[in-house]
């Protein structure tokens, strides 16, 4: 007896440890509709890739399901299949996936909705949480599908499509195998559709019924894949040293984009370029989305800017798009400047113009006491003027004569206005020969100066002098120098001046 | 240094192919299901590679591409010598504050209208696609068409 229990016991043991050891899995719950083909695959990848055994069972059975094609219930490869799904059929199935190490249980709730398809009472299909949610684009070409989940034994024709029950016919819409091809979608195509199928199956004949809810959405995406950057526009930026900068880079794009947006600088990241000192950062992206696109602003941050920053080109980039910035350094304003330079120059000129007016005089004697050396000028003259003077017998003449030669003069124009005179008598070296005196130091003058006094019998010692004769000889014929005639008193009668006085006054008046 | 980084968080946003189906998490694979009122479909992350001066230009926006509940990123990975698609434990922000591109986790992301590809940066030529086989999980493949599905569309969440 005991032997006999062992033997049983252990007969039943390997299904007992089978079941333990085998991984539950569940899977989401499914519900189909009664009286219509339903089926469901086994299948959970990776574990069913590979060489594995399946087996279904209903409930906790032991029995597994039949693989009889011709049942109502059956297996078929990995499949499980309904034809048709009954109400009493509702519970849990498991499905036993054998490996060669590994054993797996997945569960499988399934349970039943009722489907309501135009029939007088209500319109439409009622449960439409169970139906296909599908999208068609407003303005594009869309296509429909017909989900016909059923193992390679069922074979399908005469998919039929239908709109609020009715059936769909138009030029727009174009069945193909099991997807309905939608041209120029319209708003007006959402609603509630339902593709009828024909399934035959070892010679038998269901029909298959799914519910799609379609929705339109009318969002298009932004013209071209491009991204357009709007600022900035490969322009310059007027930025003094030292100051902070902060640049916006304003991109728009279509909606669903991956694209990647940076500022860069000499093509590397400028978090990257500027990784140690952080002094030039791009900003956190902030986009704001539109009904057809997205517009994005990335900034760049400049903490300090300096003058290595200058000249060199930042690009924004946006996808395959790119737009850069230059920093110059501030160009002053030229009108300002202009007008300012002109001010001050009109300014300086009146200024000059009116100091010169009001020291004109200081000026010129400054410039020759500066300039003026005493040594013979370019012309090799050291002095301006002779000075030709009567040496008058008469006391009260000479006196008048001695007093204008010897002060008035050397006081006016030498000290005064800076001229310098020869005066005989006072210029010339003691011991030399007065004609020879008087010979060179007449060619040094540039000027002769002839002091006349009125007729008296001293003015017969000029016109004997060989001074005079000397001097008005130079003057006259040899260098031609200029001859200033001094009347010191009137004068009546001119005949009595030698003649060479008489030519001089006569020319020059 | 705290503003070092230009983004704070990833975008988020959903992907859905052609044939109306979302994608939602089973296990530890992503499978594509048709949606339903009820569907929970996985939020994704992603953020452009900040780094993309050693990437090819061509090809698409390098972006990371991860999931927001649970955390993890889809990478590129050989598994006996087939370049296979894994989700992976990760903080798609760690990712991207990487200072050079950390391709297996990289796909280039190319629009062309309303579709979406995405083409791993570690293996060229090679997509992520909807099986039509075993219960259409999202898979890496160079064999585009009917059979893989590779056109998605790529809603990003405001």
């Amino acid at each position: 007896v005991w032997s006999l229990l062992l033997c049983g016991l252990s007969i039943a043991l390997p299904a007992f440890v089978r079941a333990d050891v085998c991984k539950v899995i569940s899977m989401p719950n499914e519900t189909t509709s009664v009286d219509g083909p339903f089926a469901f695959n086994c299948t959970y990848p990776p574990l069913t890739s590979g060489e594995v055994n399946i087996t279904w069972y209903k409930n906790s059975s032991r029995i597994p399901i039949s693989k009889h094609s011709e049942s109502r219930i059956h297996q078929d490869q990995t499949w499980i299949l309904f034809l048709p799904f009954a109400l009493e059929d509702t519970g849990i199935y498991q499905c036993v996936i054998e490996g060669r190490n590994s054993c797996h249980r997945i569960h499988l709730n399934l349970s039943v909705h009722k489907k309501y398809w135009c029939n007088g009472s209500r319109n439409g299909l009622l449960n439409l949480s169970e139906e296909y949610k599908q999208i068609l684009h407003v303005g594009d070409d869309g296509s429909l599908t017909c989900h016909l989940i059923f193992p390679e034994s069922c074979v399908f024709d005469l998919i039929k499509w239908y709109k609020d029950c009715e059936e769909i016919k138009g030029e727009r819409f174009t069945p193909l195998r099991a997807m309905l091809t939608v041209n120029n979608v319209s708003v007006e195509d959402g609603g509630n559709y339902a593709c009828k199928a024909r399934l035959k199956h070892m010679g038998k004949t269901y029909t298959v019924l799914n519910g799609i809810t379609v929705n339109t959405t009318e969002r298009t995406g932004y013209g071209g894949n491009i991204p357009k950057i709007i600022y900035p526009k490969n322009n310059s930026i007027e930025v003094l040293p030292g100051s902070t900068l902060i640049v916006d880079c304003k991109i728009i794009d279509m909606r669903d984009n991956t694209n990647l947006r940076c500022w860069k600088v000499r093509n590397t990241l400028v978090n990257d370029y500027y990784n140690e000192s952080g002094r030039v950062r791009e900003g956190i992206e902030d986009p704001v989305r539109f009904r057809e696109h997205i517009s994005y602003t990335v900034n760049i941050t400049f903490l300090e800017v300096k003058m290595e920053d200058y000249d060199l080109p930042f690009m924004c980039h946006a996808g395959v798009s790119t737009a850069y910035i230059i920093l110059k350094l501030p160009v002053p304003d030229f009108r300002a400047y202009l007008i300012g330079g002109l001010l001050a120059l009109t300014v300086v000129a009146v200024s000059v113009v009116w100091l010169y007016n009001v020291f004109k005089i200081d000026v010129v004697l400054w410039y020759r006491s500066a300039f003026y050396s005493p040594e013979t000028m370019e012309d090799g003259k050291l002095y301006d003027a002779y000075v030709l003077y009567p040496k008058p017998h008469q006391e009260s003449q000479s006196h008048a004569v001695d007093t204008l030669v010897l002060k008035i003069l050397p006081e006016v124009l030498e000290r005064q206005c800076g001229y310098k005179l020869f005066i005989f008598g006072r210029d010339e070296f003691p011991g030399q020969a007065v004609a020879d005196v008087i010979y060179e130091n007449t060619r040094l003058c540039r000027r002769l100066i002839v002091i006349l006094v009125p007729e008296s019998p001293g003015f017969g010692l000029l016109k004997n002098m060989s001074e005079e004769q000397i001097a008005v000889y130079n003057a006259l014929i040899q260098d031609g120098i200029k001859v200033i005639l001094i009347e010191l008193g009137k004068i009546d009668n001119y005949t009595a001046m030698p003649e060479s006085i008489q030519y001089i006054r006569q020319k020059h008046g | 240094k705290s503003q070092k980084l230009v983004a704070t968080y990833p975008q988020k946003g959903n992907i859905q192919d052609i044939n109306h189906r979302v994608w939602v998490l089973q296990g530890q694979t992503l499978i594509a299901v048709p949606r339903k009122q009820h569907t929970v479909s996985v939020t994704v992350t992603f953020i452009a590679c900040q780094h993309q001066e050693t990437l090819e230009k061509d090809r698409g926006n390098p972006i990371y591409l991860g999931l927001k509940e649970p955390e993890l990123c889809l990478f590129c990975t050989k598994v006996e010598e087939q370049p296979t698609l894994q989700l992976k434990e990760q903080k798609i922000m760690d990712l991207y504050k990487e200072p050079q591109p950390v391709k297996p986790f990289l796909f280039y992301h190319n629009q062309s209208g309303r579709n979406s590809t995405f083409e791993s940066v570690v293996f060229p030529g090679w997509f992520i696609a909807v099986s039509s086989e075993g219960g259409f999980p999202v898979i890496l493949t160079q064999e585009l068409g009917r059979a893989n599905i590779a056109d998605f569309e790529l809603t990003i969440q405001s």
